[in-house]
């Protein structure tokens, strides 16, 4: 018995990669009744294992968000804009969050926790970093508009309703798309920047352990109206992240600059301003979109005439019929592209910001118990299983 | 002669992408009525490909229709077959055909006791290159066939439009995808002996799942489904003078390999005087203009009720001996779960 037990409790973003583990763990560990928001039930199908209310709704509709509210106990708000554009992603996570918010004032939820990110901070300096830090916009929608989300999350603190933010830090583990898929897939399609070599500290921290926090803030009476740095026990730097990774592929896949070569690569390359026909080139060189293409009526137009071409010629585009192997040149025999990494994305590689989680420890009683050893491994069991490897 | 009036029951994801795109497709039917119980899917679904009469429930639609396409959630497959058969409409019903053989006997009774013909949505049996791998097998072309090995998973992106597909009786990856699987398992290998059944529903229905079998023929095998991975979507039948492997999915290549070969044979089947299929589409397609010929020659169709039982019997039994998946990554949940069993 824990004091979720039984405890009525509503999900958002329960669809993705870290509510979904919330979920599932508040169901089998806790035994609470979860309700999962959920605005494309063609992603619930991890969810529907378990015993789980599934209920539609859109963080932009405030019904939908009463509806799904009401007669809980605890919020969990995990829910983030994550397609569109720019503007899209701000009101969901500004105005999603603020539907949350009246919702669950409204229903005396008694607690909400609400997910924010480390990236509040912007671009950190080198050093520890901890919860005093001053929130810095960095121009870039994901992060100013999470400052925003948790601002307007803290602003109900005067007004009746419990809340606690967590912010974790580099979120990796099974199912995890930033920080697992990702890294995988470009390791797989070419080579990754290493900035300084990799120097740069990564503040990781397994998945479980940030869901132990985000119960923990739920819980702990002392966490009404602070925010919590979630993180792994220690940093590790990012070429120990990717070795780890290149490791599991048994390929070395990266290549190390400096943050001003980084930076002249990413203007010099596709990835800049890129131009319609570069993207779609790059979008068309991805299995599932030329599976896609195969199957609509034009593209079994284009497959016909492929096969009404001569012998030789269709060999050398490469498709189906007698191979030997080894016998032909292959794509491998050439260097892969290196990817181009967005000048956001350098700074944050470049910093050895130490993301503390002494708070978090103290009042939380949060004790990370997966070191970066323990996390990796099972990530790689789980990327193998998961045909990514 | 006079066009068959079809009634479409439900108007879900697949009355919007397969069925009402195959009936526009077929001659000699006519789509007249379109039954679900969602008010908002029957006027967008109706409207959107011009079906005149709508109703909210099946029973309704019953006197205006000869035909009827059954596409709703599983565990109605057999209630709303047999009350359309009973008063002699015809029924091309989706698979799982229903989710346990008492069911499938029910239904089989009714379409005998009314005359109404009953055909079940098993289209794989149309696809050409399925059809050639099993004229192989049966050729002795590879010898003795030794084992086979089947992976088919794909991340979960089925438009569904309601959480009715995640009931748990609805059934999950097994009763959805492995349906098609072990159909075409029992096609091509005949019945199934001893099997071991493991997946990963915790009070849902399953993601994943593993099943090992053993065929009444000797053959051994293994089957991995999943909605949570991209998997290879193929079968590979080893034999003892060589390998085939096949995709499972409809538009897929086959390849042959003798044994101690390192050359390999890989391309499409093709049926005479027929293109490959293009797509999902034209299978379906296919597979509706199978039914109509059964109802206006009065002949069985291509997958009979009798037929379609076999793959519920096997799923029936899969699901009474089921065991509890344990995934390599887990620790947590898995050891909260032990704790709670014992």
């Amino acid at each position: 018995m824990t004091p979720l037990s039984n405890a009525k409790v509503l999900v958002t973003g329960a669809t993705g990669f870290i509510g979904g583990r919330l979920a599932e763990r508040l169901i089998v560990e806790h035994g609470a009744r979860v309700r999962a928001l959920v605005r494309n039930f063609g992603r619930a199908a991890r969810l529907a294992r378990f015993p789980i209310e599934l209920v539609q709704g859109d963080l932009c509709s405030p019904e939908s968000i009463e509806r799904a509210v009401e007669g809980c106990d605890y919020v969990f708000h995990c829910a983030y804009g994550s397609d569109g554009q720019d503007e899209a992603r701000r009101v969901v996570n500004a105005q999603g969050t603020r539907h949350v918010l009246d919702a669950a004032l409204k229903h005396r939820v008694r607690r909400v926790v609400h997910t924010s990110t480390v990236t509040v901070y912007g671009n950190t300096p080198d050093g520890p970093l901890d919860e005093s830090a001053p929130r810095r916009k960095t121009g870039f929608a994901y992060g100013d508009s999470k400052i925003e989300a948790e601002e307007t999350a803290l602003g109900y603190v005067g007004r009746g309703l419990s809340v606690a933010v967590v912010q974790p830090t580099v979120v990796y583990g099974p199912f995890g798309t930033t920080f697992t898929i990702k890294p995988l897939q470009l390791l797989k399609s070419g080579r990754v920047i290493l900035v300084n070599g990799g120097d740069g500290l990564a503040n990781l921290v397994y998945v479980d352990d940030v869901v132990s926090g985000m119960i923990l803030a739920a819980l702990v009476e002392g966490a009404h109206g602070e925010a919590f740095i979630l993180s792994g026990s220690e940093p590790t730097t990012w070429r120990a992240f990717y070795a780890a990774h290149e490791s599991m592929l048994g390929r070395s896949a990266t290549v190390s600059m400096t943050p001003e070569e980084a930076l002249k690569h990413f203007h010099g390359s596709d990835g800049a301003r890129a131009g319609m026909v570069s993207q779609l080139m790059k979008a068309l060189r991805h299995p599932g979109v030329r599976k896609r293409i195969a199957e609509t009526r034009e593209g079994q137009l284009a497959i016909r005439a492929f096969h009404r071409l001569p012998a030789g010629l269709r060999a050398r585009i490469s498709g189906p019929g007698v191979s030997l192997p080894g016998a032909t040149t292959t794509a491998t025999d050439i260097a892969p592209a290196i990817h181009p990494l967005h000048p956001s994305k350098i700074a944050f590689m470049t910093a050895k910001t130490h993301a503390r989680i002494d708070k978090a420890r103290r009042v939380l009683g949060f004790a990370p118990q997966f070191d970066f050893t323990r996390g990796i491994d099972l990530t790689a069991a789980w990327a193998e299983w998961a045909n990514l490897l | 002669m006079r066009p068959i009036r079809v009634g479409v029951i439900g108007a879900g994801a697949a009355a919007e992408g397969i069925h009402l795109p195959a009936l526009a497709r077929t001659a000699g039917v006519e789509t007249v009525a379109i039954a679900d119980p969602s008010a908002d899917r029957l006027e967008y679904v109706a409207d959107k490909f011009k079906v005149p009469a709508r109703y909210r429930s099946h029973q309704d639609v019953i006197p205006h229709i000869d035909a009827a396409i059954v596409g709703i959630p599983h565990q109605y497959h057999a209630p709303v077959t047999i009350d359309l058969l009973r008063a002699g409409v015809h029924v091309l019903v989706e698979k799982p055909m229903a989710l346990s053989t008492a069911e499938c006997d029910a239904m089989i009774r009714a379409s005998e006791s009314s005359g109404a013909r009953l055909a079940v949505g098993l289209l794989r049996r149309f696809a050409p290159t399925l059809r050639y791998t099993k004229q192989v097998l049966e050729s002795g072309m590879l010898g003795p066939i030794r084992s086979f090995d089947v992976r088919e998973g794909m991340i979960f992106r089925w438009p569904v439009k309601s959480a009715a597909m995640f009931s748990p009786q609805c059934g999950g990856v097994l009763a959805d995808i492995g349906t098609h699987v072990i159909d075409l398992l029992l096609w091509w290998f005949g019945d199934v002996a001893g099997l071991d059944y493991r997946d990963d529903a915790a009070g849902g229905v399953e993601a994943d799942a593993v099943l090992k079998v053993e065929m009444a023929g000797g053959i051994t095998g293994r089957v991995e489904l999943s909605r949570t991975r991209d998997l290879r979507n193929s079968c590979i039948i080893r034999g003892e003078r060589g390998t085939i492997e096949v995709g499972t999915k409809t538009d897929s290549i086959v390849t042959l390999t003798p044994v101690h070969g390192d050359a390999s044979l890989s391309g499409r089947a093709v049926l005479p005087g027929q293109q490959p299929p293009g797509n999902l589409g034209d299978l379906f397609a296919w597979q509706m203009a199978d039914f109509v010929r059964a109802i206006q020659t009065h002949s069985a169709p291509a997958v009979t009720g009798t037929e379609a039982r076999r793959s519920v019997a096997v799923l029936e039994s899969c699901y009474r001996r089921r065991q509890r998946l344990v995934f390599p990554f887990e620790t947590l949940l898995d050891a909260a779960a032990s704790e709670k069993a014992s």
